[in-house]
């Protein structure tokens, strides 16, 4: 399948940045009609700041705004929610309350500023963001990291995923008023964090990976013990998950609540566990050279429960998979390390890597080891279209629910 | 079968005891009203998030805050200390400084500037009662010690 | 008295006469309130016949003042006296001399159907007052084709009364008064349905919507207030003097406890701001018919346990009109004041009265809306709690039927007397107390309106902390009593032994020791209170992002959306809701029909041309008393 990333554009062309069976590359428009193909065209082409923003009108109808300072959304963003009362008839998302624009401030910057600035973009998706930062600039110099390089990297955007899948869950949880539950997964994701810092030295992954290579290679004396904290992880979870599935409370607020079809949200140009909590059978997994393939996990109902399921099984996986190659990871120093020198300081590269929220790409132009340009793509962009699209015609009690479960962060929306 | 979660929250004991120290000293003398009940506000004016995370990961049973009676408010209208994450984007000064003015007389405001030399981010407005001001992504205990220096609570090992 | 009240009636006419010059002609009809006002006191102690004109043999016209008609005559003229007042700067709002004239005239029909013996006497004020009050709708020069409804129904009501009372005629051979327990049921059923009608009791209020919005502010009061009080009368009159009905009276106990509820059911989501005081009469209106008729059948029943009983009942359905009297002409003049000012009609529109257009109008709309939502210690709260208290106690009928519909006459009751709060809420928190969005009001004339608003607020508040002077006044004295550290009389008692008590006086007490004490300490420190914008996310609200009135009930009209037949619409820029009342519907299918069927009968007999409709009155009249002769 043919997923559209984002639009690369200069005054005189325009560039499709797609992914195709898990494959990046570069197409040009050459008087095509792109919006028949990809329904989320238009999206990537306007890059409106503030979200679905069409006013809706009629007697007793007024906006309520959500933002920028609450305590429900602790991030700078603003929802605009159009109703009558009780029922929400447009959700305008605005999200330039977060703008830093990062991207701008990247250029003529030298790649490994712009690498520190990629990771401060969204700290949560920091490894995801500098992994295809660092993937976009290898292609554009000519580098090729050694093999461990490439494992270790796939090693820790899957304890990336996990320890978002663990926030998103307990977010859902204390917005369902399950105390214990959201108490025990945020225990959980602290643990998650804790596994960060001993492995990477971060408990945000920063500063671990580089142009080329790793900063530092992970310390291998604890790996068995850190590698069995996250078997245990994949236990507690699983019993929590399987509890919490009883729980018909629970289960009846996240059911239903921001249903997209799978035609909607491949319209918007979704990806990750949204899209694939709509039953679309997505190869975001072949963007990342897996040690051994992941199951693609797919719900069909695509709602806020499909979406969780989707998550807390994937969660699962992830840790079973770190748990196996962390142990094996010591043979790879066997490998032969090889010369990550840059081959020519200029060119044009862009990458895709699986986020835990879906597709991150990084379209990049270097010129004499300085950034040129940098076009980055996040999934919090369609995802906060998502949100709305899913808020619409829901009550304002469901509200945390929609939101919570798409995984999407203001942050990483603006940049 | 609907199964009963109190049980199952009992059966595990996740509660840590340290001692939770302060990265910095505080830059005012603080005042003894907030003994052993500090109620704060969280605003984020341009984070990277990380430290939204950190604050959820200070919400975890680990930390347990409520025990030394500090509890994050959802109003600034009824806090003590606001703490103020990430340094602010322009669009962002003008709700900082609303905030501020919703705060009940006497507060703290505290700073945790996540990337210090982060370009394309405002410096601070002027901050009043500005008793600290952190570095970098603190981790949950050094904003814990921070907190507790405040409240003027300190738990010992045991 | 004799002479103050011819006094009243000549002051009536003077100000009909003086109607081009419109501040005099209403000062006349003050004057003329003030003199109908003092003959009612001295009427409180000793009845007198004013008038006697034998007209036929065994029909004679008279005009008649005892106690009753001097309550209501007292209730009825404070209401008068302030809507004058009002007037008085009103007039210069809307200077059409029409107005002053259908009001003085008007009141004086009213005033004849609070002194009227007999039938004829009665019907020919009834018909001065329904006319005049027409005259009245088209004050502000408007033309709208729903106010030949209101005609509609008055005439609804007058063919009914006609009709009763020819019957009356047949069977005792007289139309007066003293008459009436020989009457039969069928006289019974049809002039109680009269004065019912006049009540605006429901399915008769469809000719509200529609013209509430449209008519000044004056006349709505007039309406909404002392003209279903003329209904009330009647009832109080002439059902204790029928034969009783058991039947009857329990379908009037759950006519009245339908209307209440149908009345707060539609208050509750309509968003226009004059409609919302009109259905709050229905539902007033409603708990006083139950009242009544709870009367009529503990009264009737002949069972001697069940007197005290019947009297409370009766005590609350007059406190319950003193109580809706003033509150609601209050409520349309407040209303009416902050709506001429803001020149609006919508709740949403009309916000913030109290800095906006100013305190007195704000406090008139807060005390009135807060007497019918029962708030102790004001007269409402009496009133409402005496009606629930008479329902309650319903167990002591020794028939279950009964029993049983007044215990439903008291859920429906209840019921109602919630979804009133929760309207009246509207009318405080957005007209009264809401944020006014900068908007500054046209300047009005308004020292005579606040004198009236003023005036009648008080009475509220004092008629509350009062009420065992209250009770005494309407002639009730022995329901007071006792209890425990509060002297006799203070407290008022639903039943002996006591099974119910309250005392509104106490309660006054304790709140200003409570309440208005501390809250008025703290207004004399606020100068140490920082004073900030209310916390809206970190920025300030914009005027279209505040909570509208609509959206407040919206929630009610969701989960009531059988009751509501509630409607949604949406397309990609625009959505309502729209909610309907579906008991007018067959009023508007009959009134489409007649407007078919009939185009040229409708506009020679309901085109508001006074004359036609004179000479239709005559006719009917006359029609009425050969049937009623030819059946003798």
């Amino acid at each position: 399948m043919k997923v559209l990333i984002g639009i690369v554009a200069t005054p005189e062309d325009e560039r499709l940045f797609i992914l195709d069976k898990g494959k990046p590359v570069l197409t040009a428009v050459n008087g095509k009609h792109p919006e028949e193909t990809f329904g989320n065209y238009s999206i990537l082409k306007q890059h409106l700041s503030k979200i679905n923003d069409e006013p809706m009108k009629g007697p007793g109808v007024f906006k309520f705004r959500y933002g920028p300072v609450t305590a429900g959304v602790r991030e700078a963003g603003c929802f605009y929610l159009y109703t009558y009362g009780e029922k929400i008839l447009r959700a305008t998302i605005d999200i330039s309350w977060k703008q830093r624009e990062i991207a701008k401030a990247m250029v003529d910057k030298s790649p490994e500023t712009a690498l520190t600035m990629a990771e401060r973009i969204c700290s949560n998706f920091a490894l995801s963001h500098s992994v295809a930062f660092s993937r976009a600039v290898e292609m554009a110099v000519d580098i090729s990291p050694s093999l461990q390089t490439k494992n270790w990297r796939t090693l820790l955007i899957e304890s990336e995923r996990i320890y978002n899948h663990l926030y998103v869950i307990y977010k859902l949880a204390s917005a369902a008023a399950q105390k214990v539950l959201a108490a025990h997964l945020s225990a959980l994701f602290e643990e998650a964090l804790r596994l960060n810092e001993r492995l990477s030295g971060s408990r945000y992954l920063m500063n671990i990976n580089s142009l080329g290579k790793l900063n530092h290679i992970p310390e291998i004396s604890n790996i068995e013990k850190i590698a069995n904290k996250y078997l245990a992880v994949a236990k507690q979870f699983t019993e929590l998950y399987k509890h919490s599935l009883k729980n018909y409370n629970y289960l009846d607020r996240l059911h239903s609540a921001g249903t997209l079809t799978a035609e909607q949200a491949e319209g918007l140009g979704l990806t990750g566990p949204t899209l694939r909590a709509c039953g679309v059978v997505d190869d975001l997994n072949d963007t990342t050279e897996h040690l051994i393939s992941l199951p693609v996990i797919t719900q069909k109902e695509g709602d806020a429960l499909a979406r969780m399921e989707v998550r807390a099984e994937e969660i699962v996986n992830s840790c079973h998979y770190l748990a196996d190659h962390l142990r094996a990871s010591d043979s790879w120093y066997d490998a032969t390390e090889k010369d990550v020198k840059s081959h020519n300081a200029n060119g044009t590269g862009y990458a895709v890597v699986n986020s835990p929220s879906g597709a991150m790409g990084y379209y990049v132009e270097v010129n004499d080891n300085k950034m040129q340009r940098v076009d980055i793509f996040t999934p919090s962009y369609p995802g906060m279209y998502a949100v709305s699209q899913g808020l619409e015609d829901l009550i304002f009690t469901d509200f945390p629910f929609v939101f919570e479960s798409f995984g999407v962060h203001f942050a990483d929306a603006a940049i | 079968m609907i199964r009963w979660w109190p049980v199952f929250g009992l059966k595990r004991r996740l509660t840590e005891k340290k001692e939770y120290i302060s990265p910095v000293d505080l830059r005012q003398p603080k005042t003894g009203i907030f003994n052993r009940s500090l109620f704060v506000y969280i605003i984020d004016v341009g984070s990277s998030n990380a430290l939204n995370f950190e604050i959820s990961a200070l919400e975890s049973p680990q930390y347990n805050i409520h025990r030394f009676g500090i509890f994050l408010t959802d109003s600034p209208r009824h806090a003590d200390v606001l703490l103020i994450l990430g340094r602010p984007v322009t669009k962002m000064l003008e709700p900082l400084k609303e905030t501020i003015s919703q705060l009940p007389k006497p507060f703290y405001t505290v700073t945790i500037d996540d990337h210090p030399d982060q370009p394309g981010l405002n410096e601070y407005p002027e901050l009043p009662n500005h008793i600290a001001a952190l570095t970098g992504v603190p981790s949950p205990d050094k904003i814990l010690g921070l907190l507790l220096d405040i409240a003027k609570t300190k738990r010992k090992e045991s | 008295m004799k002479i103050l009240f011819i006094i009243a009636l000549l002051f009536y006419i003077a100000g009909a006469v003086s109607s081009p010059k419109t501040q005099l002609s209403y000062i006349f009809g003050f004057l003329g309130s003030v003199s109908a006002f003092l003959s009612a006191c001295f009427a409180l102690t000793r009845s007198q016949i004013l008038w006697n004109f034998p007209l036929l043999h065994n029909v004679s016209l008279s005009l008649y003042m005892d106690h009753l008609s001097a309550i209501f005559i007292i209730i009825a003229t404070i209401s008068w006296m302030a809507l004058a007042l009002y007037s008085v700067d009103y007039s210069k709002l809307y200077p059409k001399k029409r107005l002053p004239l259908g009001f003085n005239l008007s009141l004086l029909g009213m005033l004849l159907v609070l002194t009227a013996h007999d039938g004829i006497t009665l019907l020919a004020g009834w018909e001065i007052m329904t006319i005049f009050a027409f005259l009245m709708m088209q004050g502000t020069g408007k033309y709208f084709e729903h106010s030949y409804r209101f005609l509609a129904f008055g005439e609804l009501s007058t063919i009914s009364l006609v009709i009763g009372f020819a019957a009356l005629y047949v069977t005792a051979g007289s139309i007066s008064f003293d008459a009436l327990h020989k009457g039969s049921y069928f006289v019974l059923i049809l002039i109680s349905l009269g004065f019912i009608i006049k009540m605006d009791i429901v399915p008769f209020h469809a000719w509200m919507q529609g013209i509430y919005g449209e008519i000044p502010d004056n006349t709505a009061a007039l309406l909404s207030a002392p003209v279903t009080l003329m209904g009330v009368y009647g009832l109080e009159r002439v059902i204790p003097l029928l034969p009783n009905n058991q039947l009857w009276d329990i379908i009037i106990i759950l006519l009245g406890a339908f209307s209440a509820f149908w009345g707060g059911l539609q208050a509750a989501v309509v968003n226009k701001i004059r409609l919302l005081p009109a259905y709050s009469t229905i539902e007033n209106n409603g708990m006083i018919l139950t009242a009544i008729g709870f009367y009529a059948l503990a009264e009737g029943s002949g069972i001697l346990s069940l007197h005290y009983l019947a009297s409370f009942a009766l005590a609350a359905s007059i406190i319950l009109v003193i109580s809706h009297t003033f509150s609601k002409t209050l409520l349309f003049m407040s209303i009416g004041h902050a709506k001429e000012a803001y020149n609006v009609h919508t709740i949403d529109q009309a916000r913030g009265v109290w800095s906006g257009v100013g305190r007195i109008p704000a406090i008139g709309i807060v005390i009135s809306a807060l007497s019918f939502s029962a708030f102790p210690p004001l007269i409402g709260y009496a009133g409402e709690w005496m009606i629930l208290e008479t329902l309650f106690q319903s167990y002591r009928f020794p028939s279950v039927a009964i029993a049983f519909s007044a215990a439903l006459a008291g859920i429906l009751i209840a019921l109602a007397i919630g979804l009133i709060s929760f309207a009246m809420i509207k009318l405080i928190g957005y007209t009264a107390l809401g944020y006014d969005h900068g908007r500054k009001s046209r300047p009005i004339a308004r020292r005579f309106m606040h004198t009236a608003e003023i005036s009648l607020g008080s009475l509220l508040v004092l008629g509350g902390i009062g009420l065992p002077l209250v009770i005494i006044f309407i002639g009730f004295p022995q329901l007071l009593t006792g209890l425990l550290a509060i002297p006799a009389p203070l407290v008022l008692a639903s039943n002996q032994p006591v099974f119910g008590v309250i005392s509104p006086t106490f309660i006054g007490i304790i709140m200003l020791v409570l309440l208005i004490i501390p809250v008025w300490i703290f207004m004399k420190n606020k100068k140490k209170t920082r004073k900030v914008e209310s916390w809206n996310g970190g920025i300030k609200l914009e005027e279209d992002e505040f909570f509208t009135a609509p959206a407040y009930s919206q929630i009610l009209e969701h989960i009531l959306r059988g009751f509501y037949h509630t409607r949604e619409k949406k397309s990609k820029t625009r959505s309502s809701i729209t909610v309907e009342d579906i008991l007018i519907r067959p009023t508007v299918f009959i009134s489409n029909m007649v407007m078919k069927t009939g185009k040229i009968v409708a506009s020679t007999l309901m085109n508001g041309k006074i004359s036609a409709y004179v000479a239709y009155i005559l006719i009917l009249f006359i029609t009425v008393f050969i049937i009623g002769m030819v059946v003798k």
